[in-house]
């Protein structure tokens, strides 16, 4: 009787064939349409967007180094402007200024030699003021001393030989 | 002794043999595939389902060699 | 599981609560070992494991099934008879068992075979006619269904969600939708798309739906006093059969001509290796549903044998033995029971994978590997495909 049993745990009964196929075939139609198919897409659906986004991301990412890196260009070359510029007046400052040393050098000398000029006309001046002076006086005198010995005429003579003989170039 | 006694050994030491070899065949499998695994862990993934298909081959040999076996004791 | 001691106590509260499930099975049998006065362990064995036409709800109550038989009758002409259950039957006098090589005729005699609840495990024959087709609903059947409700009410619900939006565009939420979204990838990225290729998506719902009826199947198989579908060979065979189909039905022109003219070999071998492969392409299926329902079944058969120890000690060695023995038993079920938990699922992973081979197998399109034989990794998504191919002369 055990034999008849156990023989059953393997045999197959077409009637459970039946009914499991049946079964089965409802269960793949129902799940496929209501379960698999809208769960699936859905999946693939946010797949996508994951993907898509994530390349988004990426591609944002790309953007924002890139513009960094415009930023950071820029930024380099204000900088060096800004050195250059800061360079460029530190050497027109240092230019002016050595201009302006020059410019008063010159005037200095200019001015020295103008005082230096001046000078030897006033002195020049003055020499022949009192060159005139000189004569003058020596005329009033020689006229006193000469009013008591000699004629008016005479005594200019006398005056302009020793005059004369005094050297021009002293002075 | 009586011929379903005989068939009731035979099935007895048939699905005995059948484990034998069916545990060896696994075994050897399963330590294979660990060395495998151990020697390089990025391809341990494919050295699992390559192992487990194989070990369904070899389990589906003994599983007819038990069928032999339940036959041989039912009929 | 914030506070560890209240989860080690749920835990214990569980292990409780299933110890006490297994020996509520241990609860004596109504009709069978009860008046037969000694316990007939492999009898119970094997009652608890083979089909049959009743749920045994022990120890409420034992529910007979419906009972329908396609006849053709003396006249020529076919007849559906149902009736609500075995004993209905065998009431309405339109039928005979069959019980022990005994033919139960009389009304007294079917009487006293349904008082002693024997009529449960006999064959019914109709008085007059022939019996065509045993439509009978039977308790695999009706376990099979439970887990089929089961995959459809859990899985159209989380796909509401989808429908709805959660998961679409935003992260899914919640245990179910999660719990739902883990296995279905896996199947998808993990089982069809390396074994299928590219034509993956196709076979998908069948996969899965294999994969979860599988699975709750067999989860429902380590309820007491429920049992798994799959433990017996016409359900497996089934999606086996299923397998099978879609295989053929979707297979390619490489398919064919790889079986009827194997490609790669000699002429003389062809003749040898033609029929070979035509055995291989039924014994591997073949395989596909023994596997399957030997494992679910030899876990049932192993608790059953383990919890049959007691009985066995105790007519053997006394009771006093027998109460010595129910804890190593009981441990021991314990532990088998947590081995069948695990086999649940990879059982589900392994028809599920070796499904998806086949089908890979039959609908892959590889010329490539004609032309260029020894070149490898030129298509790594369908290379594991013809490789498992060219094993396929060995395989079962």
């Amino acid at each position: 009787m055990n034999l008849i049993l156990a023989a059953n745990l393997i045999s197959i009964d077409p009637g459970l064939i039946f009914w499991k196929s049946l079964t089965f075939l409802l269960l793949l139609f129902l799940l496929y349409k209501f379960a698999w198919k809208p769960i699936l897409q859905a999946l693939q659906e946010r797949e996508k967007s994951i993907d898509a986004s994530l390349r988004r991301a990426e591609r944002a990412l790309a953007e924002a180094r890139q513009i960094q890196a415009e930023n950071e260009r820029i930024r380099r070359e204000a900088e060096q402007e800004a050195q250059r510029i800061l360079r460029e007046a530190r050497e027109e400052a240092e230019r002016l200024r050595q201009e302006e040393l020059q410019k008063t050098r010159a005037q200095i000398q200019q001015m020295q030699a103008q005082a230096r000029a001046e000078i030897e006309r006033e002195k020049q001046g003055a020499l022949d003021e009192l060159r005139a002076v000189v004569a003058d006086l020596a005329i009033q005198a020689a006229e006193k001393i000469l009013r008591e010995s000699l004629d008016a005429d005479r005594q200019r003579r006398l005056v302009d030989r020793f005059l004369e003989s005094l050297p021009a170039n002293k002075n | 002794m009586e011929p379903t006694a005989l068939a009731f050994l035979a099935a007895g030491i048939g699905a005995g043999i059948v484990a034998i070899g069916a545990g060896v065949g696994i075994g050897r499998l399963a330590a294979a595939a660990m060395e495998g695994s151990a020697r390089q862990p990025e391809a341990s993934g494919d050295i699992r389902t390559s192992m487990i298909i194989a070990a369904a081959l070899i389990e589906g040999v003994a599983l007819f060699g038990l069928l032999i076996c339940f036959f041989l004791a039912f009929k | 599981m914030g506070n560890p001691t209240v989860f080690s106590y749920s835990t214990w509260w569980r292990v409780g609560l299933w110890c006490a499930a297994i020996l509520w099975n241990l609860g004596p049998r109504p009709g069978l070992a009860a008046e037969e006065g000694d316990e007939n362990i492999s009898e119970v064995l094997i009652h608890h494991t083979v089909d049959g036409y009743y749920i045994a709800l022990e120890p409420i109550a034992t529910i007979e099934l419906p009972r329908l038989f396609l006849l053709r009758t003396a006249e020529g002409s076919w007849r559906l008879d149902a009736f609500g259950s075995t004993a209905s039957a065998l009431h309405s006098g339109r039928y005979v068992a069959n019980y022990e090589g005994h033919r139960y005729t009389a009304a007294d005699e079917l009487e006293e075979l349904i008082a002693t609840h024997r009529h449960l495990y006999a064959e019914l024959y109709p008085r007059d006619g022939e019996l065509v087709l045993d439509l009978s609903i039977t308790r695999h059947y009706v376990f099979g269904l439970l887990s089929a409700l089961l995959v459809a009410g859990f899985f159209i619900p989380v796909a509401r969600r989808y429908r709805k939006g959660t998961g679409r565009t935003t992260a899914p939420r919640g245990i179910w939708q999660n719990l739902a979204e883990v296995f279905i990838v896996f199947v998808r990225d993990e089982i069809a798309r390396p074994n299928i290729g590219e034509k993956a998506d196709r076979f998908l719902p069948y996969l899965l739906t294999a994969f979860f009826f599988i699975l709750f199947s067999n989860l429902l198989g380590l309820i007491p006093n429920l049992g798994a579908a799959t433990s017996n060979l016409a359900v497996t065979g089934v999606l086996a059969l299923f397998t099978f189909v879609i295989g053929t039905i979707y297979a390619s022109k490489d398919h064919w001509r790889h079986i009827f003219w194997p490609p790669g070999v000699p002429v003389f071998v062809k003749p040898i290796l033609i029929p070979v492969e035509i055995m291989g392409l039924f014994t591997r299926h073949a395989a596909l549903a023994i596997r399957l329902f030997a494992n679910m079944s030899a876990g049932t058969l192993i608790i059953l044998s383990l919890i049959g120890m007691i009985f066995i000690i105790h007519a053997l060695f006394g009771a006093l033995a027998a109460w010595l023995s129910t804890l190593p038993s009981v441990l021991l079920t314990l532990f088998i029971s947590a081995i069948k938990l695990l086999v649940a699922f990879i059982q589900a992973y392994v028809f599920t994978l070796l499904s998806a081979l086949f089908i890979g197998m039959s609908v892959a399109e590889h010329a490539h590997e004609h032309a260029e034989h020894e070149e490898e990794g030129a298509a790594p998504v369908v290379h594991a495909v013809p490789t498992a191919g060219e094993t396929r002369t060995v395989l079962p």
